[in-house]
């Protein structure tokens, strides 16, 4: 391990493997790192992490920016139609021009508004269950984890009916560009024409909504644009993030939770003696197998980092699977407590740029779970299964997670 | 109506909503968190509608003279 640490590779096969590993050994040796490879500064402990998170002034998330500047033309105008879209999302943007989002969307997203869904999402889970319990055997990402975020979001952007299949195919093509150093050549090309199936498919329901306003998402955002908040390419900016960025990390959040309970089953037991403490298992589960594990920020100027110094325009890798697991701010950090408490996690991240869809993810996190406990026994995997994530950086995402139980 | 208004630090995450619906009544400390400047000039009901803004329900609103808990409600409680 300690050689890898000096390889710096951190999509090295042990790594996505078990990145907890890699970051606590990283944590140890040096809390802010330069990860020569990746060429910017690895962060691992809480307080610093924290530190960063929490300060825009200092730390900015204009991603699209700063790629914009690492290309030749010839290299920007290959990838324009990402640029296109992708320049006006709300993660990758600084004050003033996130706020003016941020405040405007978040009233949709508040921990009361999330509500209204939970009816829908626990119908959607009973449904799911009941098709798996008799059989005793589920794969939790594909029959159970995957329906529920994907029926919330098309619900509140107001298009129940648009197809899952064909945005799903679109959200992971638009997903390769993300995964860096992913060992797929083509993947910008693929990430382009992700984009733009993407957006092909929502304009005209932005054209549908001008005319026919409704109390949905789409329809606040083109009232926005009217009463002249924002501009047209920050409404379209916004439906393709929402849609993109509202199903895949909440999917990847209860399968990892599933899988974390499952481990540790005297938690899956202590869950389903005490429902009530769904939510403290719902933080702990963020805490501790989060679906992102890192975001990145850059210097705007030169600024100390614990005891290192970040020149201005360098990059931080934030990340928040090693703040999670830091000793120094949580007792115990590798071993699973739902009832932890307090439990300041950064799953979701911290400071202006904390998870819009935080509450709405918690909210199916405990629909997810609170079914599973109630309905099935503790899950056990299959002997010949064998855990597969995804090869990134960011995300911590299983490719499945087949089970078998029985029914209570 | 007296009110009193408190912020969770073992709750608040820094997102400065509350700062950006009400930045008379709150601003940041030295790390990053909320704090209140004042409940003066700013009626409970306002208040109360940028305590719910709040994605991690850090902040609450009570009654000064009942204790009554204006906001979070019991269920946003974790």
């Amino acid at each position: 391990m300690e050689a890898l640490i000096l390889k710096d590779d951190l999509m090295a096969p042990e790594v996505v493997a078990d990145p907890h590993t890699y970051y606590r050994k990283l944590r140890e040796s040096e809390r802010v790192h330069w990860n020569e490879r990746w060429k910017g500064w690895v962060l691992t402990g809480y307080k610093e992490v924290v530190d960063v998170l929490r300060d825009p002034d200092h730390f900015s998330s204009d991603r699209m920016g700063y790629l914009e500047n690492e290309l030749t033309p010839q290299e920007r105008e290959e990838i324009a139609p990402i640029f296109k879209v992708l320049k006006y999302w709300m993660v990758f943007r600084d004050p003033p021009s996130h706020t003016v989002l941020r405040m405007l969307l978040n009233k949709l997203f508040t921990p009361t508004a999330v509500e209204r869904y939970r009816p829908m999402v626990r119908k959607i889970v009973q449904k799911a269950l009941d098709k798996v319990v008799d059989r005793g055997k589920m794969e939790v990402v594909h029959d159970l984890a995957y329906d529920i975020p994907m029926s919330v979001v098309l619900e509140l952007i107001g298009a129940p009916d648009l197809d899952r299949e064909k945005i799903k195919e679109w959200s992971e093509a638009i997903g390769v560009f993300f995964f860096i150093k992913a060992d797929e050549p083509r993947r910008r090309e693929i990430a382009c024409e992700g984009i733009t199936s993407l957006v092909n498919y929502i304009e005209p329901l932005i054209v549908h909504r001008r005319e026919h306003p409704g109390t949905d998402m789409i329809s606040l955002l083109i009232a926005a644009e009217e009463a002249g908040q924002i501009t047209y390419n920050d409404v379209l900016g916004t439906c393709v993030l929402l849609i993109f960025g509202g199903h895949e990390t909440t999917m990847n959040l209860i399968a990892n939770g599933t899988l974390a309970l499952m481990q540790d089953s005297d938690q899956w037991t202590l869950l389903h003696k005490k429902p009530e403490l769904i939510k403290k298992a719902v933080e702990e589960l963020l805490r501790f197998d989060g679906s992102v594990k890192s975001t990145v920020r850059w210097a705007k100027e030169d600024v100390m980092v614990g005891d290192k110094l970040i020149k201005k325009g360098e990059r931080l890798l934030v990340s928040l699977s090693g703040a999670n697991r830091d000793p120094l701010q949580f007792t115990a950090p590798d071993k699973l407590d739902i009832t932890r408490d307090p439990n300041l996690h950064v799953a979701f991240a911290h400071g202006i740029h904390v998870c819009l869809g935080a509450s709405l993810a918690r909210m199916e996190a405990e629909e997810a779970f609170a079914g599973m406990i109630k309905r099935i026994s503790c899950p056990r995997l299959p002997e010949d299964a064998y855990l597969n994530y995804y090869p990134s950086v960011v995300h911590r995402a299983l490719k499945n997670l087949p089970v078998t139980f029985h029914k209570l | 109506m007296g009110i009193k208004v408190t912020v969770n630090h073992n709750r608040c995450v820094g997102s400065r909503l509350c700062v950006g619906f009400l930045p008379d009544a709150f601003k940041l400390n030295g790390q990053g968190q909320s704090e209140l400047i004042t409940t003066g000039g700013v009626n409970a009901e306002e208040f109360v509608q940028t305590a719910g803004q709040c994605p991690q329900s850090a902040i609450k609103v009570e009654d000064a003279e009942t204790g009554e808990v204006l906001f979070p409600p019991a269920e946003l409680e974790m």
